[in-house]
C-alpha cells in the first residue's frame, strides 16, 4: 500500500449544537479519485472544507502526507492549503479581475512567481481546459461552464497535489455540464487524486476509483462503484439510490 | 469689550487645568523667568482676533493680506521695547485665553478687558485704552432714538457674550436683546430692519459709521464700571516680571497719548484704503488662499482618513485571541465616540488639548483632528463594504494558500473598495464642505477668508454669496470627477 495523501481519523464537526460530521475515518491515496456522495445536508461540503481547513474540525485529526494540520500553526497550513486545489459550486471567480490575472493572481503573491512565467502557465493552463482566446475577459462574460474551467485551471496553478471538487456542475445549466466533467476526467485520466462531491452518478461510475456515501455525519459505505451502484449495503444508501435514480 | 465666555471656552479651560494636572504644561513652570524667557527667545507671539475694527482687522497691505489695527500698534510697541520680534498668531477670540494658557500664543491684545473673572486665569497689564459704548442705527432713524432708553417696543442687536450685550440684556426695559456672533451681520440685520440698533463699542460704532453712509450713531449711556469698558494686554499667569517691564511700555503710551495720537488714525487709514474697493473681485487674492487651505485640509484629511479607516475596519474585524479582541474593541469605541462627538470640539481638542504636549500649528491641527473625524466614518464605509464582499471570495484565495492579510489585500478590499466608492465620494464631498470647521483655530481657507473679507468691507452678503458659489465649483468639480473614476472602475 502506497502511503496515504490525506488520512481522516475521528473527524468530527459541529455547528453549536448541530453535530454536523460525527466520526469519520477514512484515508484517499495518492492518484484516487473519491467521489463523495449523499443527500443533502448530510455534511459532505461540511467535510470537505475540514481537509482543507476552511472549516476547522471540532475534534479528530487531518493529516496531509503526514502531517497534521489541526495542530499546525496558521503559516504553515497556509502553504499545505497550496497543495490542495478547491473548486466551488459556485466558481468564486474574482469579477474584478481578468481570466489571466485570476489563474496569476496566487502564484504571483503567494509563491512570488515573475510575471512571464506566471503568465505562461496561466496561458498553458488555459488551453489545457480549452479557454485560452478568453484570457482577456472578465468573469462576468464567462458562461457557466467556462467560468468553472477557469476556475479550475486557476486552482491547478499552484500546482496542488489533491484537487477537492464541492458540487463543481451543480450551478451549470445541464448543457455546460458535460465540458466541466470533462476537463475532470483529463485531470483524473493524469493522475491527480481527487476528492469529488457530485450528483454527477454517470461520472461516479466512470472516473471514481471510491464511492463514500456519506449521510447522518458517518460515511456509511466505502465502496468501488461497480458494487455500491449495483449492490449498496445499508438501507440508507439504497433509498438515496432509489431517489436519484428514478 | 469683547468678553465672551462660551460653554466651549469654559470646557476647554476646564479640560486645560485637568491634563495641566497630569501634564507639564509651559504655564506651571513659568514661575518667573517670563521675561527672561522671552527674550531668550527673541520673539514675542501676539493672539488676536482680527475681526473687530478699529482694534484689530485684516487689511490688504502692499498687496497682502496682514492683521492691522491699533492693537497691533500697541503690539509693535511692546515687542520693541523688549528688543524682540512680533509675531501675530489670528484665531477666534473664544480661542484666545485657552491659547495663551496651552503656550500657543505669548500675549493677547485684542480689545480684551480685564474683569475680574479673568484675572483669576491670566496677568493682565494696566489698561492701555478706555473705549465706550455707542448704539449704531440707520441714518433716517435719526431723531427717533436718543440713547438705550429709546428702544421700548423695538429690538436691539449685540455680539453674543459680550459686556455690551449683557449691558443690553440688563439696562433696558421692554426691549427685545438679540445676540449674533459677528458684527458685520449685526449691521446687516440692522439695514435690513430686523434691527433698531446695534451696541457695540465706541471705535467700531465709528469705523462702520464713517464707512457707511446710511448708519448713524448715538451715546449708548449704559452705566459701566471701568473694567468694563477699558483694555489690557494678558499675560499667562504669574508672569510678573514681563508684566512689570510691559506695564511701563503700557504706561508710556498712556502719558503720551499715542492710541488716540498716531495708533487710532494710522488703523482708520487702512480702514479708508479698505473701503475704496470693496468689490469682491478686489478680494480674489483672498478667497483663493481660502480655496488653497479648504483643499489643502480636504485632501490631506482624505488621504489619512482613509488609511485610518483602513486599519480600524480591520481592527473591528479582528477575530480571536484577546488581543485582537481588545483590538477590536478599542476601535469600536473609538468610532463611536468620535461619531458622537461634534466635529468642532475635536478640533479644538487636538489644537488645545494636545497642544499641551506638542506644539502644532493651527492647520497640522486641523488636518489631524478632521483626519481622526473622518477616519472613524470611513471605517464604517469600509466595514460594511468589506462585509459586502461574497464569503466565497475569500474561501476561493484561502484555499489558493493566500494567508488571511493576503487575501484581505488583493481579494476583499479592492472589491469592497469599488462597492463603496460612492460612499467614498461622498464623504470627500462633505469633508470639503466640513473642514469650514477649521476656521475657528485661524486657518486661513475659505470661511475664514470670507469672514475676513465681511468685516473687511462692511458687506454681509456678497462674500457669502462669493463663497457659496466657490463651495459649490469645488464639491461639483470634485463630484465630476469622482463619477469619471466610477465609471472607469465599473469596466473594470
Ligand atoms: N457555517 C455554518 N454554520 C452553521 N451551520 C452550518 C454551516 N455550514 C453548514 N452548516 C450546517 O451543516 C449541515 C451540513 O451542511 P453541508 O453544507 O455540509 O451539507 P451538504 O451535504 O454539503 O449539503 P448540500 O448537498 O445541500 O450541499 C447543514 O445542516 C447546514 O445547515
Ligand atoms: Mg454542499
Amino acid at each position: 500500500m502506497p502511503k496515504p495523501v490525506i488520512e481522516v481519523e475521528k473527524l468530527a464537526k459541529s455547528f453549536g449544537d448541530n453535530a454536523v460530521l460525527k466520526d469519520i475515518t477514512e484515508q484517499v491515496n495518492p492518484g484516487q479519485v473519491i467521489v463523495v456522495i449523499g443527500p443533502s445536508g448530510g455534511g459532505k461540503s461540511t467535510f470537505l472544507r475540514c481537509l482543507n481547513l476552511l472549516e476547522t474540525p471540532t475534534s479528530g485529526k487531518v493529516a496531509f502526507e503526514g502531517h497534521d494540520l489541526t495542530t499546525m500553526d496558521t503559516k504553515s497550513v497556509n502553504s499545505l492549503r497550496e497543495k490542495m486545489g478547491m473548486v466551488f459550486q459556485g466558481f468564486n471567480l474574482f469579477p474584478n479581475m481578468t481570466v489571466l490575472e485570476n489563474i496569476k493572481l496566487a502564484p504571483m503573491k503567494v509563491k512570488h512567481a515573475d510575471d512571464a512565467s506566471a503568465t505562461k502557465q496561466a496561458h498553458e493552463l488555459l488551453q489545457r481546459v480549452g479557454l485560452d482566446d478568453h484570457a482577456d475577459a472578465f468573469p462576468d462574460s464567462l458562461s457557466g461552464g467556462q467560468a468553472q474551467r477557469v476556475a479550475i485551471a486557476r486552482a491547478l496553478a499552484m500546482n496542488p497535489e489533491v484537487m477537492l471538487f464541492d458540487e463543481p456542475t451543480s450551478a451549470l445549466d445541464p448543457e455546460m455540464v458535460g465540458e466541466v466533467l470533462n476537463v475532470m476526467q483529463e485531470l483524473a485520466k493524469d493522475g491527480m487524486t481527487m476528492v469529488v462531491v457530485t450528483h454527477e452518478m454517470g461520472f461516479a461510475k466512470s472516473v471514481g476509483d471510491r464511492i463514500w456515501f456519506m449521510a447522518d455525519g458517518y460515511i456509511q459505505e466505502n465502496s468501488t462503484p461497480e458494487k455500491f451502484f449495483a449492490n449498496p449495503e445499508t438501507d440508507r444508501a439504497k433509498d438515496f439510490l432509489s431517489k436519484i435514480l428514478m | 469689550m469683547k468678553k465672551k465666555i462660551g460653554l466651549l471656552l469654559a470646557m476647554l479651560a476646564a479640560l486645560v487645568m485637568m491634563v495641566g494636572v497630569f501634564g507639564n504644561p509651559t504655564q506651571v513652570q513659568a514661575a518667573d523667568n517670563s521675561l527672561a524667557k522671552i527674550q531668550k527667545k527673541g520673539v514675542l507671539v501676539m493672539g488676536t482676533s482680527p475681526d473687530y475694527p478699529p482694534y484689530e482687522f485684516q487689511a490688504t497691505v502692499k498687496g497682502k493680506s496682514a492683521v492691522v489695527g491699533m492693537d497691533v500698534k500697541i503690539g509693535e510697541k511692546v515687542a520693541k521695547d523688549l528688543g524682540v520680534k512680533l509675531k501675530i498668531k489670528s484665531m477666534s477670540f473664544d480661542s484666545l485665553l485657552v491659547a495663551l494658557q496651552t503656550g500657543k500664543i505669548d500675549m493677547i491684545i485684542s480689545g480684551m478687558n480685564p474683569t475680574p473673572a479673568r484675572r483669576k486665569n491670566v496677568d493682565f497689564t494696566h489698561t492701555y485704552y478706555k473705549g465706550g459704548y455707542e448704539i449704531v442705527i440707520n441714518k433716517t432713524d435719526k431723531g427717533k432714538y436718543k440713547n438705550k432708553d429709546s428702544f421700548s417696543g423695538g429690538t436691539l442687536g449685540a455680539q453674543t457674550g459680550t459686556t455690551q450685550y449683557n449691558a443690553a440684556k440688563k439696562q433696558t426695559k421692554n426691549t427685545k436683546v438679540k445676540g449674533m456672533t459677528s458684527q458685520s451681520d449685526l449691521i446687516l440685520a440692522l439695514q435690513s430692519h430686523k434691527l433698531d440698533g446695534v451696541a457695540m463699542e465706541k471705535p467700531s460704532a465709528e469705523a462702520y459709521v464713517s464707512n457707511n453712509k446710511q448708519l448713524a450713531a448715538i451715546p449708548s449711556d449704559f452705566s459701566m464700571s471701568s473694567s468694563a469698558t477699558s483694555s489690557a494686554i494678558a499675560f499667562r499667569k504669574g508672569s510678573t516680571s514681563l508684566v512689570n517691564k510691559v506695564n511701563k511700555t503700557v504706561d508710556q503710551i498712556k502719558k503720551e497719548n499715542l492710541v488716540k495720537k498716531e495708533y487710532l488714525p494710522a488703523a482708520g487709514k487702512y480702514l479708508k484704503t479698505n473701503t475704496v474697493n470693496t468689490s469682491m473681485g478686489h478680494y480674489w487674492k483672498a478667497f483663493l488662499t481660502g480655496i488653497e487651505y479648504t483643499l489643502i485640509i480636504t485632501v490631506c484629511s482624505v488621504f489619512f482618513g482613509f488609511i485610518i479607516g483602513v486599519l480600524l475596519a480591520l481592527a473591528r474585524l479582528a477575530k480571536g485571541n484577546f488581543l485582537k479582541s481588545l483590538l477590536r474593541w478599542i476601535a469600536t469605541a473609538y468610532v463611536e465616540f468620535i461619531r458622537g462627538t461634534p466635529m468642532m470640539v475635536q478640533v479644538m481638542f487636538v489644537y488645545f488639548g494636545l497642544g499641551l504636549f506638542v506644539n502644532l500649528p493651527a492647520l497640522t491641527s486641523g488636518i489631524i483632528a478632521i483626519s481622526l473625524n473622518s477616519g472613524a466614518y470611513v471605517a464604517e464605509y469600509i466595514r460594511g463594504g468589506i462585509n459586502s464582499v461574497d464569503i466565497g471570495q475569500t474561501e476561493a484565495a484561502r484555499s489558493l494558500g493566500m494567508s488571511n492579510g493576503e487575501t484581505m489585500r488583493f481579494v476583499v478590499l479592492p472589491q469592497a473598495l469599488k462597492n463603496i466608492w460612492p460612499s467614498l465620494g461622498n464623504e470627500f464631498i462633505t469633508l470639503i464642505k466640513d473642514s469650514s470647521i477649521v476656521s475657528i483655530i485661524g486657518v486661513t481657507e475659505l470661511i475664514y477668508q470670507s469672514n475676513i473679507v465681511r468685516s473687511d468691507t462692511y458687506r454681509g452678503v456678497a462674500p457669502i454669496v462669493v463663497i457659496m458659489v466657490l463651495y459649490f465649483v469645488l464639491t461639483f468639480t470634485a463630484s465630476r470627477i469622482l463619477n469619471y473614476f466610477e465609471r472607469k472602475m465599473q469596466h473594470a
